[in-house]
Formats: C-alpha cells, sequence, structure tokens
C-alpha cells in the first residue's frame, strides 16, 4: 500500500508537470519543454524562503508564484514569442531549460536541498501505508486543479475563449479575442502555477537542479498517455507513470523504474499517438 | 461605411486580388458575387486583416483599418461570417453564442440575457442550447454562426456564402433573416454562389473576375445578362 | 581583386578543409602541449556526434538525440570487445559501428513513425535510461561505476601509442567527412533538402520519404559509433557519467552553433564548444548556461549557424565578383522541343469520401497524348482530389487508375511519379538551399536510380547521372526560359519565375503524364503568356498535359477537351465550344437555369 500511495504522489507531481505543458499547448500549440525546470526554480524559492529564511510557507508561496511568473514571462519574450518555426520551438525551450538548470546548480550546486513541508515532515500511517503529510495533499492538489481549471474553462468567459481559440484560433480572432495577448497570459500562468506548487513539489522531490529534465519527460509521457489537451486523462496519465515506476521499482528492480514507463511510452505512442483522451477531430482534407 | 479601394492582396506573395473597389452602406446589403477562385473570400479576408494588403485600402466609418488586429476590428464593429460553418464544433451552442458576444466585453451574465433574442431568430438553436455544436446538421451550423455574429451586435456584418451546402428551402429562411436585418441600420455584406435569390435582396452588385471588379452598381440597374457576362470574363 | 577572388572560389570544396585536417595532424608534431592535443581529441570525437546529429536533425528534418545513446553503444561495445581480449582498433571500429547502427534501426523504425515532439522526447528518455541498461548489466559493463580495464588498441598487431593514436583519430574522422561530403554533394543530398521543405514535393519526385528518413537518421547513427570506440581508447575507461543529458545537450548546441544543415559546421560547432567550455574553470561552472544560451539563440536567431552565415558571404561575393567581371551565365540552346512520348492517363468510375463527404463519385476522365486535358469546376466540385487521386497522394475508395493501361491507383506518390507522372503544387515548393539549376535536377531523381554506396565512392556510374541530370536541367531551363537565373537560390525568385521553376522540374523527368495544378494563378497577363506558350509547345511535342484551372479564358484557349466537375461528378466533357456554350455550365456557376434568365431578362 505504501508504495501505490507513494506511486500516486509522484503521479500526482508528473500531473502538475503536464498541466502546465496542457496550458501552454491548448493556448499557443506550442510544447514548454521548460515547464518542468520552472518548476524546479520553484522548488528553490520555497528552500530558500522556507528553510534558509523559516518564512512563513503562505507567504514564499506567493513570493514564488510571482518570480516565476516573472521568469516565464522573460522565456516567452525571449524564446518564443520571435521564434519561427517549431523545430527551433523545441531548441530554444530545450535552451531555456538548461540555462535554468545551469543558474540553478551555480547558486546551489548540485546536492539536493530538504524543503521542509508546513503540514509537517513525519510519517503517518494512512489507509494501511506509510506516506508523508505532502504525498496526501499532493494528489488532492492534483485533482482539485483539474477540477478547478476544467470548471473555469467551461464557464468563465476567458475560459471559454480560450477553449475556442485552441480549436481555431482564426475564427477566435473574429470573435474579438486578441489571441497573441491570450496566449501570453496563459504561458505566464504556467509560470505562476509552477512557482506556487514550490512548496508542495520541494518537499517531495527536494530541491534540486537536475529536477527539470526527469520531470520534463516524465511528465511528456503522462501528456503522451492522457492525450494532448486532456485535462481529466492527465490525472489518469500521472497515476499510470506514477504507479508503473514505483511498483516496478519494488517489484522488479529499481533499475527497471524508469525503463517500464519508457516501454509504456513506446506502447501508446504506437498504438494510440495522440494519447487515450485526446478529442478525436475529423480530418477535412 | 466600409469603402474598399482599389484593392490588392493574396497569400504570401501569390496575389489574387489585384484591382477590387466597394462600399457598403448602413441599412444596406451589397453583394459580392463571382465564380471561385475569382478572389471573393481572399478580399473578405483583407477587410477582416487576415490576408495581407499589397495595394489600395480599406476604410471603416471613415478610418483607415490598415494598422488595425483582426480582433480590433471586430470590436470597432465589423462581424465576419466565414464560409464553411466554422464554429467551435466542440463547444457547446451556448458557448459558441457567449464567444461571438466576447468582442463587447460584456460579463457572462449579461450576454446570457441577450442569447434570447437569438434564439427567437433561430428557434432550433434554443433547443440544442447544451449539445455541442459538431451535433447540429449543417444548416443549423450556419444559423449558429450567424447567431455568434449577431452576438457581437455589429455595424457591418459580412456573410461568406451562408448558403453553401444548405437545402434550397433553408436557404430561403437564412435569407429571408438576412433581408430583415436591414432595419436595425447594419450594413451588409453578402457573398454567394446563387446569383438570382442573392441579387433580389441586394441593393447594390459587385462581379469579381479574376481578382478585378467586372461589375459594379445600383441592383436595380444591373441585369442578369451584364453579371453573366461578368461572370466570364466577357466585361461589356 | 574579383578575378583572384574567383580563381581561388574555382579551386574544389573539399581542398580547404582537407588542408585543415593536415594541419590538425601536424599540431602534436611541432611541439603543441598535451593538454591541447587532447582537446583536439575530444573536440574531433564530438564533431563526430553532431555530424550525425547533423544527418538527421539538420538535413533529415527529424529532432532525435539518439546519438549519444549509439555513441553509448559504440564506446561499451568496443570496451566489451577490447576485455574479451580483441585490441584491434579496425575490428572494434566495425563492431561499434554495427552497434550503433542497430541502436539506429530500433529506433528509428518506430520513432520515425511518430516525428516531432513525440520522436523528440523519446530519445530523451532513451539517454536517461543509458546509466539504467548499464546498470543491468552491470557485471560486464560495470554498472554505475564504469568499466575499467580496457586494453591498449592495436593496429595490425602493433600497439597505438598516444601519439599515433591521435593521428588515427584524425584520420578516422577524416574519412567519415569525405563519406559525409561525398553523401551530402549528391542526388542523395538534393533528396534530403528536397524532403525537409516538403515531404509532398519529395514524394511527387519519386522520393521515398519514410525511407530516406531511416537512412539518414541510421548513416548518421555510424560516426556516433565511431566517437565511441574511439573514446573508449582513449581514456580507456568509461564512465556512464560521460553519456548524460548535459552531454546530448552540448552535442545539439555544437550542431545548432555551427549549423546543423552543414558538413563542416560540426567541425567549428564543436571546436567552439569544447575549447570554450574547458578554458576556465568558471567557464566549466557557467558550462551549462552557455550550453543553454547557445541552444536559445540558436533557435531564435540563427537558422543556419555560424556555417550558413558564412556561406551567405561567399555567395555574396561570389555575385559581386561575377558582376564586377561581367560574367555571362552559359548560352543553352532551347532547341526545338524533342518528342516527348506522352501516355495515355485514364481514370474509371473513380470515387473518393472523406467521413461524410462525398469528393468523388464516379468520376471517369482520359487524357490523351498531344492533348491539353483541362478540368474545371467550382470549389469542392472535386478537382485537387482528383489530380491528388491520380498522383498517389489519396488513396481511391474505387474505380481505377491507369497509364498506357497499367493500374496505378493505390501506389504511393513516390511510386507513381517514377511510373511517369508528373506534377506542380498550387503552392510552389521550393526547396531552400538549393539553387535554381539544383532544384530542377532533383525533379530527375525518380529516374536513373543511383545508388548511396556509388555516391560515396563516386563510381562512375554516379559521375554518369549526374551529367545526365546536369544536362536535362540545363535543357528544361532553356525551355522554360529561366536560364538566367540558374544561379539563383531557388526560394529568392517571384512567384511567377517559380511557378516555371516548378514545370521545369516536372519536366526535367522526361514524365509521360504532365499535371499543372492551377498553374496560371497569381501570375499577371505577361506570365500567363509565357506560361500558355510553354504549354501548347509542350502539347505539341507529344506530351499528356493535364490542366486543372479556374481562369476560364485561358483553359478554352489552350483546351482540346474540358472536363466540368461539380459536386465530385463529371457533369459536363467536350472541347471548347461546347463547353462555353452549355446552359448547364452556366447553371452550375451563376445559379441560374436558363428558363430564369429568359423571364428575367430586361428587368
Amino acid at each position: 500500500m505504501t508504495i501505490v500511495l507513494t506511486g500516486l504522489a509522484s503521479g500526482a507531481v508528473y500531473a502538475l508537470v503536464a498541466i502546465g505543458y496542457n496550458i501552454v499547448f491548448l493556448s499557443q500549440k506550442t510544447f514548454n519543454f521548460a515547464q518542468a525546470s520552472l518548476m524546479m526554480l520553484g522548488t528553490f524559492v520555497a528552500y530558500v524562503g522556507v528553510a534558509v529564511y523559516g518564512l512563513p510557507w503562505w507567504l514564499v508561496t506567493i513570493i514564488a508564484g510571482i518570480l516565476i511568473g516573472a521568469v516565464a514571462a522573460l522565456q516567452e519574450f525571449v524564446g518564443i514569442r520571435f521564434v519561427s518555426e517549431h523545430f527551433n520551438l523545441l531548441v530554444t525551450t530545450l535552451g531555456a531549460s538548461i540555462i535554468m538548470e545551469g543558474v540553478a546548480q551555480l547558486i546551489w550546486g548540485g546536492e539536493p536541498r530538504p524543503v521542509p513541508f508546513v503540514l509537517g515532515n513525519d510519517v503517518l500511517d494512512f489507509l494501511g501505508g506509510r506516506v508523508y503529510p505532502v504525498e496526501i495533499v499532493l494528489v488532492i492538489v492534483a485533482v482539485l486543479l483539474v477540477v478547478a481549471l476544467t470548471q473555469y474553462a467551461k464557464r468563465s468567459m476567458t475560459g471559454i475563449a480560450l477553449l475556442g481559440m485552441s480549436e481555431d484560433s482564426e475564427a477566435a480572432q473574429l470573435r474579438g479575442v486578441n489571441v497573441k495577448r491570450f496566449a501570453f497570459a496563459a504561458f505566464v500562468f504556467t509560470g505562476v502555477l509552477a512557482g506556487l506548487m514550490g512548496t508542495l513539489i520541494g518537499p517531495k522531490t527536494y530541491a534540486v537542479a537536475t529536477l527539470g529534465v526527469a520531470l520534463a519527460i516524465k511528465g511528456f509521457v503522462v501528456l503522451a498517455i492522457g492525450g494532448f489537451g486532456s485535462m481529466w486523462g492527465i490525472l489518469v496519465g500521472g497515476a499510470v507513470v506514477g504507479l508503473t515506476e514505483s511498483l516496478s521499482a519494488r517489484w522488479i528492480g529499481g533499475d527497471f523504474a524508469n525503463l517500464s514507463v519508457f516501454f509504456i511510452l513506446i506502447i501508446i505512442l504506437m498504438v494510440k499517438p495522440t494519447g487515450l483522451f485526446a478529442r478525436v477531430r475529423e480530418r477535412t482534407v | 461605411m466600409l469603402d474598399v479601394h482599389n484593392l490588392q492582396s493574396g497569400y504570401g506573395d501569390l496575389k489574387v486580388v489585384w484591382d477590387v473597389s466597394l462600399s457598403v452602406r448602413p441599412g444596406e446589403i451589397t453583394v459580392l458575387l463571382g465564380r471561385n477562385g475569382a478572389g471573393k473570400t481572399t478580399t473578405l479576408r483583407a477587410i477582416m486583416g487576415l490576408n495581407r494588403v499589397m495595394g489600395g485600402s480599406v476604410s471603416f466609418e471613415g478610418a483607415a483599418l490598415d494598422k488595425v488586429a483582426t480582433h480590433d476590428r471586430v470590436v470597432k464593429g465589423i462581424s465576419y461570417v466565414q464560409e464553411g460553418k466554422r464554429i467551435f464544433r466542440e463547444l457547446s451552442v451556448e458557448q459558441n453564442l457567449l464567444l461571438g458576444g466576447f468582442s463587447r466585453g460584456k460579463k457572462k451574465r449579461e450576454l446570457l440575457a441577450e442569447l434570447q433574442e437569438i434564439y427567437s431568430l433561430f428557434a432550433i438553436l434554443d433547443e440544442k442550447q447544451h449539445l455541442p455544436a459538431a451535433s447540429l446538421s449543417g444548416g443549423q451550423q450556419q444559423m449558429l454562426a450567424i447567431g455568434q455574429a449577431l452576438m457581437a451586435k455589429p455595424k457591418l456584418l459580412i456573410l461568406d456564402e451562408p448558403s453553401q451546402g444548405l437545402a434550397p428551402v433553408i436557404v430561403k429562411e437564412v435569407l429571408d433573416q438576412i433581408h430583415n436585418l436591414k432595419s436595425t441600420g447594419i450594413g451588409i455584406l453578402l457573398v454567394e454562389q446563387d446569383v438570382r435569390d442573392s441579387v433580389a435582396i441586394a441593393d447594390q452588385v459587385s462581379v469579381i473576375e479574376m481578382g478585378r471588379t467586372a461589375l459594379s452598381g445600383a441592383a436595380k440597374d444591373v441585369t442578369y445578362e451584364q453579371i453573366q457576362d461578368a461572370y466570364f470574363g466577357k466585361a461589356a | 581583386m574579383a578575378s583572384l577572388w574567383l580563381k581561388v572560389r574555382a579551386i574544389p570544396g573539399w581542398v580547404w578543409p582537407l588542408l585543415f585536417a593536415v594541419i590538425l595532424i601536424v599540431i602534436p608534431f611541432v611541439g603543441a602541449p598535451y593538454p591541447i592535443v587532447r582537446q583536439i581529441e575530444l573536440t574531433i570525437m564530438l564533431a563526430l556526434i553532431v555530424s550525425g546529429v547533423n544527418l538527421s536533425f539538420g538535413y533529415a528534418g527529424e529532432l532525435a538525440l539518439g546519438q549519444v545513446a549509439m555513441y553509448a553503444a559504440g564506446a561499451y561495445t568496443a570496451g566489451l570487445v577490447s576485455k574479451a581480449g580483441q585490441t584491434d582498433l579496425l575490428i572494434q571500429l566495425g563492431a561499434g559501428a554495427l552497434a550503433a547502427l542497430a541502436v539506429g534501426f530500433i529506433s528509428g523504425v518506430p520513432g520515425l513513425r511518430l516525428g516531432g515532439w513525440s520522436l523528440a522526447m523519446s530519445s530523451f528518455f532513451l539517454i536517461l535510461l543509458v546509466p539504467d541498461v548499464l546498470s543491468l548489466f552491470k557485471e560486464q559493463t560495470g554498472g554505475r561505476n564504469g568499466m575499467s580495464g580496457i586494453q591498449q588498441a592495436t593496429l595490425f598487431g602493433n600497439p597505438i601509442d598516444s601519439e599515433t593514436y591521435y593521428v588515427v583519430i584524425l584520420v578516422v574522422a577524416l574519412l567519415w567527412f569525405a563519406v559525409m561530403r561525398n553523401l551530402i554533394v549528391s542526388r542523395y543530398g538534393t533528396a534530403l533538402k528536397v524532403m525537409k521543405r516538403s515531404p509532398v514535393l519529395a514524394s511527387s519526385i519519386g522520393i521515398s520519404v519514410y525511407q530516406t528518413k531511416l537512412s539518414a537518421y541510421a548513416i548518421g547513427a555510424i560516426p556516433a559509433g565511431l566517437a565511441g570506440v574511439l573514446f573508449a581508447n582513449l581514456d580507456r575507461f568509461l564512465s556512464p557519467e560521460a553519456f548524460a543529458f548535459s552531454f546530448a545537450m552540448t552535442v545539439l548546441a555544437s550542431s545548432i552553433l555551427g549549423g546543423p544543415a552543414s558538413i563542416y559546421g560540426a567541425i567549428v560547432g564543436a571546436f567552439i564548444l569544447q575549447f570554450g567550455m574547458n578554458q576556465s574553470t568558471t567557464f566549466q561552472e557557467w558550462g551549462l548556461v552557455f550550453t543553454g544560451l547557445f541552444l536559445l539563440v540558436g533557435g531564435v536567431a540563427f537558422g543556419g549557424g555560424l556555417s550558413g552565415f558564412a556561406r551567405s558571404l561567399v555567395r555574396r561575393a561570389d555575385k559581386a565578383a561575377r558582376a564586377q567581371l561581367g560574367h555571362e551565365p552559359p548560352v543553352v540552346e532551347a532547341g526545338a522541343i524533342e518528342k516527348r512520348d506522352g501516355s495515355v492517363l485514364e481514370a474509371k468510375n473513380v470515387s473518393k469520401a472523406f467521413g461524410g463527404n462525398q469528393a468523388l463519385s464516379d468520376v471517369s476522365v482520359v487524357a490523351k497524348p498531344g492533348q491539353v486535358t483541362a478540368i474545371i469546376g467550382p470549389n469542392g466540385s472535386g478537382k485537387t482530389t482528383l489530380l491528388n487521386v491520380v498522383s498517389g497522394f489519396y488513396r481511391t475508395d474505387s474505380g481505377t487508375i491507369a497509364i498506357d493501361g497499367e493500374e496505378v491507383q493505390g501506389l504511393a506518390a513516390d511510386k507513381v511519379a517514377r511510373a511517369g507522372v508528373s506534377r506542380t503544387f498550387q503552392t510552389p515548393y521550393v526547396p531552400a538551399k538549393l539553387t535554381v539549376h539544383e532544384a530542377v535536377e532533383a525533379g530527375r531523381y525518380g529516374r536513373d536510380r543511383s545508388t548511396l554506396l556509388s555516391a560515396i565512392l563516386r563510381l562512375p556510374s554516379y559521375w554518369r547521372i549526374s551529367k545526365a541530370d546536369r544536362v536535362e536541367a540545363d535543357r528544361s531551363l532553356a525551355l522554360v526560359g529561366l536560364n538566367d537565373a540558374r544561379d539563383e537560390m531557388a526560394d529568392s525568385l517571384p512567384l511567377g519565375n517559380r511557378r516555371l521553376l516548378e514545370v521545369a522540374r516536372s519536366l526535367v523527368g522526361s514524365p509521360k503524364v504532365l499535371l499543372l495544378d492551377e498553374v496560371a494563378s497569381g501570375l499577371d497577363e505577361d506570365e500567363i503568356e509565357i506560361l500558355a506558350d510553354l504549354i501548347l509547345k509542350l502539347r505539341d511535342a507529344g506530351l499528356t498535359v493535364v490542366l486543372v484551372e479556374h481562369n476560364f479564358r485561358l483553359v478554352l484557349r489552350l483546351a482540346d477537351v474540358i472536363y466540368v466537375l461539380a459536386e465530385g461528378k463529371v457533369m459536363a466533357h467536350g472541347n471548347p465550344d461546347e463547353i462555353e456554350n452549355n446552359p448547364r455550365v452556366m447553371e452550375e456557376y451563376l445559379g441560374v437555369t436558363p428558363e430564369d434568365d429568359s423571364q428575367k431578362k430586361g428587368r
């Protein structure tokens, strides 16, 4: 049971990365490889704020949100706005991600830094397994976030505009939607989200410079399983990846954790490349 | 209200429109005719800022539009119903209509109240409020597209082949609705394939052939023969 | 000055890199300190890997960084072979290359079907897996602790000392770059450039996109494998840390910096990153940041990288020098068009539906040699679908399409092209980085197949086919009147000339059937005249010309037979007179029935 719970918690972290990917993808059909690196920076802000300066967690959370949102805005301006082909976007978001990793390494070195969790750092007994409080909260937050985002998208004017924009950007412009500004806002929002999650993810993963790459790739697997554009699919994908990882580590061997996830990725990509829940759009030629 | 002078436009550096001029006055219907590939849709897209203008001018209510972004043109009061029923298929009918009113910057509550006006025009949409737009038939989707454009309470309504793919009976209904809109003071620019029915409701007629205005004048002064000749390049 | 420049430019391009290689080889023997020598060795190995990336990313257009895994495969294979007792370097190089090739095929076959982000991310994952896989085979590979105990390499029985090893590394690299150069400066390279611009265009010339991409990806595995073997024998110790993700980023940054679509850019990029990164300790700490910056800036601004920049400078100098000296392009006699044997194209009862939309219903069209057959109709009538079905881009649901009686429906586009069907596209696809002449030559790809091996080794068959390509392209260019522009970059031509370029390209393979897709659209009157003349000339020479057009006047002028399509069906066909006066055609376009017409006359 412990394994299951740990797996779900890891899955929740990957799902949070995938949610960020999704929002940017929906708003401008771009995949931001640096999403996970933004989250990594968020964990460091959390580390500095909570562990080093001892500030109250809600303050640190807000500061992190603002700071990382600013970093995201900078990334958008420098590395996305003026980039012409889709190809080059992969390269620039990779570059941004590596720069962030490099900066983190410069400032804090390579050792993982522990980030204390506001609701306690001691193991609990829960549903027959032993978990850390942060792990329970992670799963809850991931689910709540998906619920909140899907409801907002369906009900608010901004949300409807975003959904329309992701389906047909030109048609949205013709309804008066400033597509460029919306895309920018969505991008910065994912940065803010990444920052806000710092105090939640940090305690689970530790603040470490190399976090970005591993999360980026696993987050992508979540997206591949759940389907580009589907929020609920992300929760399913997150659970699958997290559980695969922890179960195979326990029952087959530590080395097989990544291999098993890779195996699942390849199967999904071969069988249903758009993901299990992606909305299948009719092709008109 | 809308003045297009010697417009040149196209895609990339492919020039499709070489010299088109037309105008729309408030409360009047201007019909734009021509064969496919003649440049009608290209002209409309240039008016909306979706295509690059390579020459000539487009002005709305006296002000030139060249530096105005597409979404701002919508906010200024021009609503464009693209050909091919381009609504948001994955959103519900209600969401589609609400999005139509987006350009007015109003709160959702206020827009919801206005939906009734659209439902009174197109009753079928009321029944299918919460269904995804993809589930509507072709004719219903076209009505949704028009309803969407009307939610923006435009001053100028541009319709690109609203009757395409619709049964003749529905076409009649749609054109009747369009004709009725004149009384609200809206200017209407209508592009159509069916010459007979559209000229019947028009005030001004303009024919484009191979990217140039081949014939232009008041509907009552133009004969079908003249239109036919213009269509096939036999200019008088 | 100008004539000196042109004389220098007349020296074959490969002389300069060769010179550079010779200089490098000599360096340790003139007293360069060991650290520099070692940096050069590392740079050359990095350049080999980057070169592989250039082939699959820069030329074939797929971002997959599997090269690092191939590098690891080569290295560990060499290590295992060496520990097993086989220290001969040549054998290890062979084994390493094979291992890398295997990784290339295994990851390429499924991977290339994905493309885009999915392929890239999967390849990143592959890199992450390297330490895990090594750890699984801990016994043989030493797992995370690394593999030690690799024996000193030998060549023909003699151990290789470190000075000689340096030369060996350079020679291996030299041979690889020669192979790569011979590949790129050949039809294969042109095919890659065409494919990168547009897979659709490539298929229409007879290039199988999937096969070409896979071959580029697989061939790009070889230098990575070779580099791995060389690396294993350099320090005789392998650690998984050398194959980390950050290394993959260094590889990518080198590629972008030097220019992904270039042969020697790999060397430039590798030098900058290797020497730059290792100079000062502070640079080392900032290593990641700089790599990231190179990637970021490269993706935003660079495009062609340093080599692309250098190339454009050279081209500008060429142009200036030629202009100064008043060089004229060679005059090629257009001559009379020789007889071309067109084939009969027959589409019978062709139907095609997309989802619920019946685009073509039982359409039958016959196009004969020595005739211009025009297909007209309103939008949505199925003209473009018909063209796409004939040229193999769509499959028919039912019906047959035959060329001189041989059925071609169901064949992939590249096979249809090779069967003698040539086409142009509404929006001309013009490949980047090719001159007008090269772009036209590309059209001959489907004729005269020449193998990769003959290109690499520059066998006589390669030269023979190359010459034929050149001669035919000359003729084609003269025919359309573009001879003066032969050395211009193809994508710098204005639209009208690009259309002519497309026609020239479609003619160069001596097609039996020519499909022209709205070739007159967007042209002004003069340009249409030139085009019309050309079409008539081709018809008179016996070619089968099929014209899909909106320009009614032009069609009436040029066509011998006209088919009118409406809503997916053939609604009329006949000669121009018959069609012009056919009341149903009018009705289709205007929505006016003849009775209404007479009633409303004089309104």
